[in-house]
This record gives C-alpha cells, sequence and structure tokens, in this order.
C-alpha cells in the first residue's frame, strides 16, 4: 500500500514543482522582457504622449512600476493556489 | 535551553499601535507649525523635529528588547506581512533613495530611471525566486542557508566573508546619508553627528536585534513616508492645484523646458554618469530632464537596471527577514507589498526632482546677481547649494548654479518657500529611513560576522555568549564604520551601486543554483561564490589601470559579467565535482515543500528532543 501512496505524492510534488517553476519563468520574463522593450524603443515612443507624460518616459517612470505590482500580487495569488493544490493531493494520497 | 517559540500569532494591537505613532508624528509636525507662527526659532524647530521621533524610536526599540534567541534573529516568526513590508521598503530604499536618488534625477533626469525600476524588478525577483524558499529554510541569515542547504561550513564561512563587502558599503552609505542630515540640522560636527548615530544604531540593534529593528523600523518607515508626503503635496498643490504629485508633474513639463531653456541647458551628448557619482562638492545641472539618454547609452540604462535588480533580489540585508513572518505565504505577500511600496516611492521620487527643478530654475534663469532669490542665501547658510558668477557677466546661468545631489529633497520646501517646519518634516523624514536601513545593514554584517564566521569557528551550546558576541560585533561594526566615515570620504550613491553589484554578482548566481537546481553542491557553491566576488574584486580594484569599471556603468557591466561567469563555475564544478549527497536532495525536496515548520525549526526541534532524552537517561 505504500508503494502506491509514495508515487502519488511524488506525482503531486512533481506537478507542483513543475507548475511553480512556469509561473516563476512567466512572472520575471514578463516583467523583464517588458523593461526591455521599453528600453529599446524609449526614444521613438517619446514622440508619443500619455497623460501630459512622454510615453517612453512615462512607461520606465510609472508604467513598468504599476506592472511590476499587478505581477507581484498575482504570482502571489497564484502560487499559493497551486500551493493549496498540492497541499489537497497530499491529504488525499 | 529554551527551546524555539511555537507561537505565531501576531500581536492583535499592532494596527492601534502604529495608528498611535502615525498620529504623534503628525501631531508634532502640527505643533511645531504652530510654534514656527509663535516666532520660535528654526534651530529650535529642526532639533525638536530630529530629536522626538529619534526619543520615540528608541523608546519602541527599548519596549522591544530580548533575549530569546528566535526573537532575536527572526522577530519570533510572528511580524504580520505588512509590518515587516515595511521595513523591507526602507532598506531597499533607504536614505541613499531618498536623498542622492531624488538628487540623481535631479542631475540626470530620464537616465537616472534605472535605479528605481532596478530595485522594484529586484523585490519582483527576490519574491519569485528566493524569498519562499528561504522562509521554508528559516536560516537566521543568509550564509546559514548555504551552511544548511549544502551541509558545508567551509560554504557557510565563505559566503559569511563575502557578505561584508556588500554590507559594509551599505552601512557607510547609509550612516553617511543619516550624519550628514543630523549635522545640518541640529547643527552639530559631522563627526559628532557620525557617532551619535553610530550609538543609536547599535543601541536598537543590541536592544533587541531583528524584533527591536521590525518594529522601530516600522514606525520609522512611516514617519519617513508621511514627511515625504506632506511637503510634496503642498508643492503639488501650489504648482498644479491637485493632491497627486506622480500624475500631475507631466502637466509642468512645459514649463520645466521653457525654464531650462531659459537658463541655457542644451541636450547633452552620450557619455557617462559618472559626474553625478562624486556628490563631495555641488554640481552643475546641465542636462534637460526629459532628454533620453543623454548621460549614459541605452546598454548602459540597462546594465545599471539589471546589475541593480539582480543586487537587490540577492541582498543579504533584505534576505536576512525572509525568515520573520508566520509562513511561507505570508512572507511571499510580504515582499509583494514591500514591491508595492518601494514602486511607489520610485513613482513619486520623479516629481520631486522635476517640482525642485521647475522652481529653481523657473527663478534662475539668468537672474543678475544683485537680484538673486531669497531661497538661495537659505540653501547657500545649509550648503545644499550656492550660485557663482563665473564668466563675470552679471547674470547666474544654469551653469553658474552648483547644487549639492543629496541635498534636493531638502531643497524642496525652501525653494516652494514654504514654512520651515515643512523642510525639517521633509529632513526628519528622510533620517529616519536612513536608520531604518543603518540598523538594519549593521545588524546583518554583525550577525554575520558572529554568527557565520566566529560562530562556526567556535561553536558554544550556551545562549548568553552567543548573544553576546553578537552584541560585541554589532558595536565593533558601529565604531568601525563611524571611524571609516571620518577618515574616508565616502559618495552614498556610488558606494550603494557597488554595493547591488557585489550582491549581484556574488549572492545571485549561488542562491538561483541552490534553490533551482537539485545537482548543485557545496563544490559549485564555493565555486560560484568565490568566481563572482573574486572576478568582481579585481575589476574594482586593479581595473582601473585597464579601464574597467571606473564608470557606474562599467561598475555594473563588471557585476553582470562576474554574476554570468559565477554561474557558470557554479554549474561546472557541481557537474564534474562530487555529486551530490542524499541529505542534499532531501534538503533540497524539503525546502520545496510550501507549508510545515520551518525546516531550522524541525531541526531544533529535534535537538532539544533529543538533548531531554540523553538528560533522562
Amino acid at each position: 500500500m505504500a508503494e502506491p501512496v509514495t508515487e502519488i505524492e511524488n506525482a503531486a510534488r512533481d506537478r507542483h514543482q513543475l507548475r511553480t517553476l512556469a509561473v516563476a519563468i512567466t512572472t520575471t520574463s514578463a516583467v523583464l522582457c517588458a523593461v526591455t522593450v521599453a528600453v529599446i524603443y524609449a526614444m521613438p515612443l517619446n514622440r508619443l504622449w500619455f497623460l501630459h507624460f512622454p510615453l517612453g518616459f512615462y512607461l520606465l517612470a510609472q508604467g513598468l512600476l504599476i506592472f511590476a505590482i499587478v505581477v507581484a500580487f498575482w504570482y502571489v495569488r497564484v502560487q499559493e493556489r497551486i500551493d493549496h493544490t498540492r497541499s489537497i493531493n497530499e491529504e488525499i494520497a | 535551553m529554551v527551546g524555539p517559540s511555537r507561537q505565531r500569532t501576531p500581536n492583535p494591537h499592532l494596527g492601534a499601535y502604529y495608528g498611535i505613532v502615525a498620529s504623534a508624528f503628525v501631531s508634532l509636525a502640527i505643533l511645531l507649525a504652530l510654534a514656527e507662527q509663535l516666532g520660535w526659532s528654526d534651530g529650535s524647530i529642526a532639533r525638536l523635529m530630529m530629536l522626538l521621533p529619534l526619543a520615540f524610536y528608541l523608546v519602541i526599540a527599548g519596549a522591544s528588547r530580548t533575549l530569546d534567541i528566535e526573537d532575536f534573529f527572526a522577530s519570533g516568526r510572528r511580524v504580520p506581512p505588512v509590518y515587516n513590508a515595511l521595513v523591507l521598503a526602507a532598506i531597499t530604499v533607504g536614505g541613499t533613495g531618498f536623498f542622492a536618488y531624488t538628487g540623481a534625477i535631479f542631475f540626470l533626469g530620464f537616465d537616472a530611471l534605472a535605479i528605481g525600476l532596478g530595485w522594484t524588478c529586484g523585490l519582483l525577483l527576490a519574491s519569485v525566486l528566493f524569498v519562499p524558499y528561504l522562509r521554508r529554510a528559516g536560516a537566521y541569515t543568509l550564509p546559514a542557508f548555504l551552511g544548511q542547504r549544502f551541509q558545508s561550513r567551509e560554504a557557510r564561512i565563505a559566503a559569511g566573508a563575502m557578505l561584508i563587502a556588500p554590507t559594509a558599503l551599505l552601512l557607510a552609505a547609509e550612516m553617511k546619508i543619516a550624519a550628514a542630515v543630523f549635522a545640518i540640522f541640529m547643527p552639530l560636527p559631522f563627526w559628532l553627528a557620525v557617532l551619535l548615530i553610530a550609538l543609536f544604531v547599535a543601541a536598537a540593534g543590541i536592544l533587541g536585534g531583528m524584533r527591536s529593528l521590525t518594529w522601530s523600523g516600522s514606525a520609522e518607515f512611516i514617519a519617513g513616508a508621511i514627511g515625504l508626503a506632506v511637503p510634496l503635496i503642498v508643492v503639488s498643490v501650489l504648482l498644479t492645484h491637485l493632491p497627486a504629485p506622480q500624475f500631475t508633474y507631466g502637466e509642468m513639463f512645459g514649463s520645466l523646458q521653457g525654464a531650462e531653456t531659459a537658463a541655457g541647458m542644451s541636450p547633452v551628448g552620450p557619455g557617462e554618469i559618472v559626474p553625478v557619482l562624486p556628490e563631495t562638492t555641488p554640481l552643475q545641472a546641465g542636462k534637460p530632464f526629459l532628454q533620453s539618454f543623454g548621460t549614459i547609452t541605452r546598454t548602459g540604462f540597462f546594465a545599471i537596471f539589471l546589475c541593480i535588480a539582480l543586487g537587490t533580489a540577492a541582498l543579504p540585508t533584505l534576505l536576512s527577514r525572509s525568515g520573520v513572518t508566520c509562513s511561507v505565504a505570508d512572507q511571499r505577500r510580504s515582499t509583494a507589498w514591500a514591491l508595492a511600496l518601494v514602486a511607489l516611492f520610485a513613482i513619486t521620487a520623479p516629481s520631486l526632482a522635476a517640482f525642485a527643478k521647475i522652481l529653481m530654475f523657473r527663478d534662475m534663469a539668468l537672474v543678475p546677481t544683485e537680484g538673486l532669490p531669497a531661497w538661495l542665501s537659505v540653501l547657500s547658510q545649509l550648503q545644499l547649494a550656492q550660485a557663482r558668477d563665473v564668466n563675470g557677466d552679471g547674470v547666474i546661468a544654469a551653469g553658474e548654479l552648483f547644487v549639492m545631489r543629496d541635498g534636493v529633497a531638502l531643497a524642496l520646501p525652501i525653494l516652494a518657500e514654504l514654512p520651515y517646519v515643512l523642510t525639517a518634516l521633509m529632513a526628519a523624514a528622510g533620517l529616519a529611513i536612513a536608520l531604518a536601513a543603518t540598523g538594519s545593514h549593521l545588524f546583518t554584517l554583525g550577525t554575520g560576522l558572529a554568527e557565520d564566521i566566529y560562530g562556526v569557528i567556535d561553536v558554544r551550546p550556551i545562549e548568553l555568549p552567543r548573544l553576546m558576541v553578537v552584541w560585541a560585533a554589532i558595536a565593533a561594526c558601529a565604531l568601525v564604520a563611524a571611524v571609516f566615515l571620518l577618515v574616508a570620504e565616502v559618495d552614498a550613491l556610488r558606494s550603494a551601486l557597488t554595493a547591488f553589484a557585489f550582491a549581484g554578482a556574488t549572492f545571485f548566481p549561488i542562491l538561483l543554483l541552490a534553490i533551482w537546481w537539485p545537482r548543485c553542491t557545496a563544490w559549485g557553491a564555493l565555486a560560484s561564490l568565490g568566481t563572482g566576488f573574486g572576478i568582481l574584486f579585481l575589476c574594482l580594484t586593479v581595473g582601473g589601470f585597464f579601464g574597467i569599471a571606473e564608470t557606474a556603468t562599467g561598475i555594473c557591466a563588471a557585476s553582470l559579467m562576474a554574476g554570468v561567469l559565477a554561474l557558470g563555475a557554479g554549474v561546472a564544478a557541481s557537474l564534474y565535482g562530487p555529486a551530490a549527497t542524499p541529505s542534499d536532495a532531501a534538503y533540497f525536496e524539503a525546502m520545496r515543500r510550501p507549508d510545515g515548520e520551518t525546516l531550522f525549526d524541525q531541526a531544533q526541534a529535534r535537538a532539544t528532543a533529543a538533548e531531554q532524552r540523553a538528560n533522562e537517561e
């Protein structure tokens, strides 16, 4: 009886680690890619205006920071759900 | 021996206590504003605005005193997420952010935004990559975590030794800022201000360790936030008629560009950020605020951003606070709240710099030397700015106005001709944030030396001597930092940048491998630590002969290169050295479980139980 339980636990652990890795990669790459794009295109974007700010300036001074806040709280929520799922799976096992 | 506390219930009255703290600070400012109208001198107002909050912080630190090991090193692991976030944000921004970053934006405008962006993204990286796992491990210090992860005393000692560079540099930077503000407004000689600040932070750290720093740091952050917000909102209302400076300073860009043009500023060519780094002398503001990539290239901007992000994510002082909350989920939430607070500061700082620049150059556009504005004499008295008619043409242009980089935040209420109490409030706010950061860096340095170097060499199973070693280390570090500041010229921004470079190159690669790669071994850890630290150290010491790492961009590029090589060295040594042991793999798996008691506490509980069984037998 012990072996199937261990297998179920291992499967739950592996699924948890895979989903955790996927969320970590998504979160960090989303923000880093956004910063990279904003830095590369800052000068052309500065020709556009948003809320009285040149758009390139706005993105680096405020827009990306607000985006980082949103992503951080999204990450907290998603990761808590992933952890909760693992706990439930282990309890069932 | 007392076992670790299992009580994990936060104090339910914390909200009321900190409401009282905030109310007391606001009441003090209002009373001093009334006193100013009654004719009290500026000196009395400044002294009371500085000293009363300082006494209050010390009382909070004293009331949080403890001899319990878990309370001293981890604040009892029951700090609510938001309160931990307040201290994390204070450590990340610090006095350097409050004064030097706002000054850097004043001089560099767009080009300095890389710093604030780096802090925010760094906290995101820490939150996602490191913090939950460090909370699960539960080690009191970053080197202790590496020692546990690899079951290696050598890795712990090496990390403890390499922690000295970034932490000591940040300690020196923050202490310099705090002492400079204290010296201006008390007024005191600089050496006396340095000694008093060192005494204050050492006392707070010794009395209750992490517990004192958490509760006094939370109060300091609240004072800092109020003190920054009030003068800035008043200036915003005066200039834009709206109390939201972050969103309204864009309306002033037309006026700003007009003032800059009238003052003779023209776009600068691609050069370097270096002119703003040495702040020992007042500087000329020559770059238009909105000009993008004027003093640094696009690559340099990205290098500074990435270096600061990696350095923030792996900063030992921030990560040593990873074990203070009740659970892994709380620690994650705490870091997200800290990110939000740091981002709010980073969003606010450009508005402060823009308002200061508008007010300064609107009044200074080709003013005859006989008709200089009144604020210039006040700023000259405080040694924050001075005007010199260099070419003798009888007018002052932008190039003839010299401003102290770290004094821009203090200059704002003076430029807007606000009541003096708001200048004192801004100074008290910056001082509070600098003290919170100084105390935490000092504690991290002291515990690193005592626990990770001395403690590993000389293990004593008795509680009191263990704390006494930490007290001695904290006192010694405070004294050495004070003496260093008295004999050496420290530029806060350059020191902080170098500290983030060291943290990123030394600790980011090994933390990434230790937490995300089960195959990583103690050999890999030693190789990674040695490579990252060694290469950056070489670049900073002998790189000058070859034109490497002389400028901010150069330091950041060297840090990134050292980090990449350290990652490679860690992977290579792990793959080609001895394989990971089964206990390493078991620790790795246990560390990644999201629930349950910390691994450190489990080990402590097992040791206590074994000791009790041995005593019974």
